[in-house]
């Protein structure tokens, strides 16, 4: 991997860059699906390539190649130097870079037991039985994945850095979907879009307790065809982790991307409503939110030792009991406030660009507790598992439905209901937050589909969040 | 980087050199994608991000009593191929042995290229650049600020079996979007075209700057719910989550469609089809399992009249499959890949004229499905929102959230406008009037 990032590098250098730098990837993930008592696909998936990046006249040009012969790579090299040239013709400005220590440096994730390193025969023995668990009557589609990657990657940049790195990535998840009387309902464990995943080993796998929780979910989606719709009105909303932490992502960790204020995702993902002249300044939420940006989290889809710029992981604060402090910025988007870069940048893949991505966007655990939330709720619904969720382009008006909810009346859940949905504007929605559960019921989740950028790409985020009160939120059924 | 992609007959050597390897009496099936891709990105009228990448993918799936297993490889390697067949053997052996889907036999349809352009292939950086720099000298000149894409690129598929599958074909992509930005509104439109010269950057700007200069200074109107005028655009999006949530074979039979064969749900005005043979769709002659895919009338004049399958469906339902099967095997079922809406007698004039109080949207964004069943969709408007009040756009409005179900507003279409547009989709393609509904409800 070094020879090929050394003849990208020196041939960028040759063709012209002013900077460049190389990821050279090779990349491995294993997928699992069971459906209805079946093994529905077992696939492996190799992707090895290599990405140059190169600066030439102040502008950005970008070439993936799979070629990783000496005129392949200088080939390469030559057409993002060629690409950069003819960006420089219609650039607004002159990149420039925060500076960023050159370092030497491997970095591994921690893992007990590596995933490749347990048998496809255990794997699917584990699913088909949690399968057979959620196989009850109106029950028409159980579904259950479990996922490994192996993402190892070299990095080389013209200014010294060689970093090593390799990420490991286990997930899982289990889905139960009952139908009936004109009516579809999903229970999804332990969080929906098809699984949980973390930077982690199998053990990640063994703690979800999978089979533990078949039953209940395959159970509750049933209960759910006859449940009653959820009341509507103004009232107090308590959100599990799981909704919690998505809740985190579209409304605290989208704004606070620094290329969406400046403008650079303004045809795509959108802006953001958070201005400079807003930072140390501007109440995002009450005192009882805190959100930080923390690379260095243990267990997040957003945690590593460097980022695709070379950047060392670090943990920022974006909310601080309530006031919003920072931004997720890049080497370029940082040089503009002269700081340093937050280390958050990121590619999908060797062929996509590294751009600003979320790293693990966390909601600080508080003091409260889910009992204590209930306990003390007069009138509210408690909602479960993500089933909906949409937000405008600055990231203002937002509308989430769950799978699951409950009606909570004087302290007490009373019933299950159906359908439920919530909606309202990103500050006012964080001003209304009273409580945040404690470290105990506080958990990492990963997101494995964030999308971003042109071309697409899907990034994995993950999201430290444990349950929270809201209040005077408008609720209603579907 | 060489812009040379290999040649249907290299691509189908390249699957037969994995096929070779495969262990006798196993099933087999290989398809060789190679796709190259250039995308130029601007923001505030200058370019920001440029790329371009070229890949091979390789992807081998095995079939053998009763056990299946699939390996891909995105590698250039001389050994991909053993490898490929050591890692898909080696799943397919530690499989169960249950009733695997298997490659499809032949159905003897044509491998056309209808969307298909060697010119899009051929387009520099240069060119891209100097297209982008047009879009954003039109915005400039009137005081705003552009913001956009300009992608092009092509692709290659080439598929083998052991069951005598052999068929290759490509497609070409480019497609401009531009945003314009001024002090207090923006506006967006865009082009999609198999062939880049059908790519009119001109009137492109043009239309968006137009637009972006009268969304300026919008106030909130009150929620509620509206008669609505549909650009192209929001139309596609609505198309496309149609789609999504109930056009499917596997939705039907999973019970998660809204469609009831045989019943009129929508206007009569209505007729939606999925039509590989739109040249403007940049369409692919077949699918992820190699089946030709065929024009399917969905929904004829309001009434439900089917979906599209693939082989997994074909079985399960008896109905042949259409040719738009996802790569195999999958959870998913087939999808709709280029949706058409029939055009009507209408324009986006004659239906503002007709409109006593409503909304003229350019566009839906960040749309998600509310309840599969009753076709609910939320989403916001976005870049171009205008109130219409007495036959008459008079302001420009604040985005919009909309809880709506999709059907329902369908069973209210008061116009169709003549003129279609194809929109970029998740699979493919959508072809889309303007569009006059009666009603559409927004919650805030």
């Amino acid at each position: 991997m070094r020879d090929i990032a050394d003849v990208a590098i020196d041939a960028s250098v040759v063709a012209g860059a002013t900077y460049a730098d190389c990821r050279v990837v090779d990349q491995r993930m294993q997928s699992v699906l069971v459906k209805n008592g079946r093994v529905n696909s077992v696939t492996d998936f190799e992707d090895t390539g290599v990405g140059i990046r190169v600066i030439v006249d102040g502008a950005w040009g970008f070439c993936g190649t799979q070629r990783t012969d000496r005129a392949g790579l200088e080939d390469a090299a030559r057409f993002a130097v060629r690409i950069a040239r003819a960006s420089a013709r219609t650039a607004v400005a002159r990149v420039r870079l925060a500076p960023t220590p050159a370092v030497t440096a491997t970095y591994v994730t921690p893992v007990s037991i590596d995933p490749f390193d347990v048998s496809l025969d255990r794997k699917i023995e584990l699913l088909l039985a949690v399968d057979a668990s959620m196989d009850l009557p109106s029950v028409t589609t159980r579904q259950g994945s479990l996922a490994a990657v192996r993402h190892h990657q070299f990095f080389a940049s013209t200014e010294g850095s060689r970093i090593t790195q390799t990420i490991i990535e286990t997930g899982g998840g289990i889905d139960a979907t009952a139908t009936g009387d004109g009516e579809v309902q999903s229970r999804s464990f332990p969080n929906s879009f098809g699984r949980q995943q973390l930077t982690a080993g199998w053990e990640a796998v063994l703690a979800m307790d999978l089979a533990g929780n078949g039953r209940r979910i395959a159970e509750e989606a049933v209960a759910l065809l006859s449940a009653d719709l959820c009341p509507a009105g103004t009232m107090t909303l308590i959100l599990d982790a799981t909704q919690a932490a998505l809740q985190v992502h579209e409304s605290c960790g989208h704004p606070t991307e620094l290329d969406r204020v400046l403008g650079f995702e303004a045809a795509f993902a959108g802006t953001s409503f958070l201005m400079p002249e807003m930072l140390g300044s501007f109440r995002y939420g009450s005192e009882a939110v805190t959100i930080s940006a923390d690379a260095t989290s243990p267990g997040g889809l957003g945690t590593f030792g460097y980022d695709d710029e070379g950047v060392a992981a670090q943990r920022t604060l974006l909310i601080d009991g309530g006031l919003f402090t920072g931004y997720l910025t890049s080497r370029e988007t940082a040089a503009g406030f002269d700081q340093p870069s937050g280390g958050t940048v990121r590619a999908e893949s060797w062929n996509r660009l590294p751009i600003i991505r979320m790293t693990n966007i966390n909601l600080e655990p508080g003091t409260s507790s889910l009992e204590e939330m209930i306990a003390t709720t007069e009138r509210g619904v408690y909602l479960e598992t993500n089933r909906s969720w949409s937000i405008d382009d600055r990231r203002l008006n937002f509308q989430f439905g769950t799978q699951a909810g409950w009606e909570i009346r004087d302290g007490r859940r009373v019933r299950l209901v159906r359908n439920p949905l919530y909606s309202g504007r990103t500050p006012e929605f964080w001003n209304s937050c009273d409580a945040v559960a404690g470290a105990s019921e506080w958990k990492m989740f990963g997101v494995i589909n964030c999308g971003k950028g042109e071309p697409g790409q899907l990034m994995h985020v993950g999201h430290g969040a444990a349950p929270c009160r809201f209040r005077n939120v408008a609720v209603r059924p579907a | 980087m060489s812009t040379e992609s290999r040649s249907h007959d290299e691509m189908l050597a390249l699957g037969d050199t994995v096929l070779a390897r495969v262990p006798a009496g196993t099933e087999a099936e290989v398809t060789v994608t190679e796709s190259a891709m250039a995308l130029t990105r601007f923001a505030n009228s200058g370019i920001h991000q440029n790329v371009a990448d070229r890949t091979l993918r390789l992807r081998l799936r095995l079939v053998r009593d009763g056990r299946s297993g699939v390996a891909e490889m995105q590698v250039a390697s001389d050994d991909a191929g053993d490898a490929l067949v050591k890692s898909a053997e080696a799943i397919r052996s530690h499989s169960p042995s249950g009733e695997p889907v298997k490659p499809i036999s032949p159905d003897g349809g044509a491998d056309t290229e209808a969307g298909y352009c060697e010119r899009t292939t051929l387009v520099t950086p240069e060119e891209r650049a100097d297209t982008v720099a047009a879009i954003c000298a039109g915005a400039d000149s009137l005081g705003q600020k552009a913001f956009g894409t300009f992608e092009t690129g092509g692709t290659s598929i080439a598929m083998v079996s052991t069951t005598g599958l052999r068929r290759a074909a490509r497609h070409t992509v480019a497609e401009l979007i531009a945003v314009c930005r001024g002090a207090d509104g923006s506006a967006y439109g865009a082009r999609h075209a198999s062939d880049v010269s059908h790519i009119d950057a001109a009137a492109l700007i043009a239309e968006v700057t137009e637009r972006c200069a009268r969304n300026q200074g919008a106030d909130a109107t009150e929620p509620g719910t509206y008669e609505v005028v549909l650009s192209p655009y929001a139309v596609a999006e609505m198309l496309l989550y149609l789609g999504l949530m109930g056009l499917g074979g596997l939705a039907v039979a999973e019970h998660r469609s809204f469609m009831r064969f045989g019943e009129r749900l929508m206007s009569e005005s209505v007729t939606i089809s999925d039509d590989v043979r739109r040249p403007e769709l940049a369409p692919f002659p077949f699918d992820g399992e190699g089946s030709t895919t065929r024009p399917v009338t969905i929904i004829d004049h309001g009434v439900c009249a089917a979906v599209v399958h693939d082989s997994v469906t074909e079985k399960r339902s008896g109905e042949p499959t259409t040719g738009h099967s996802l790569a195999q095997p999958n959870s998913e079922g087939p999808f709709p890949r280029y949706l058409c809406m029939e055009n009507g007698s209408g324009d986006d004039a004659s239906m503002v004229a007709a409109c006593t109080r409503g909304l003229l949207i350019t566009r839906f964004w960040y749309v998600r499905p509310v309840h599969p069943l009753t076709t609910s969709i939320t989403g916001m408007t976005r870049d171009g929102t205008f109130l219409i009040e007495d036959g008459r756009v008079v302001r420009p409005v604040r985005d919009l959230r909309f809880t709506q179900s999709i059907v329902d507003s369908l069973a209210d279409v008061r116009s169709i406008g003549a003129e279609r547009r194809a929109c970029r989709g998740y699979f493919g393609a959508t072809l889309a009037p303007w569009l006059h509904l009666g009603h559409f409800t927004f919650s805030s």
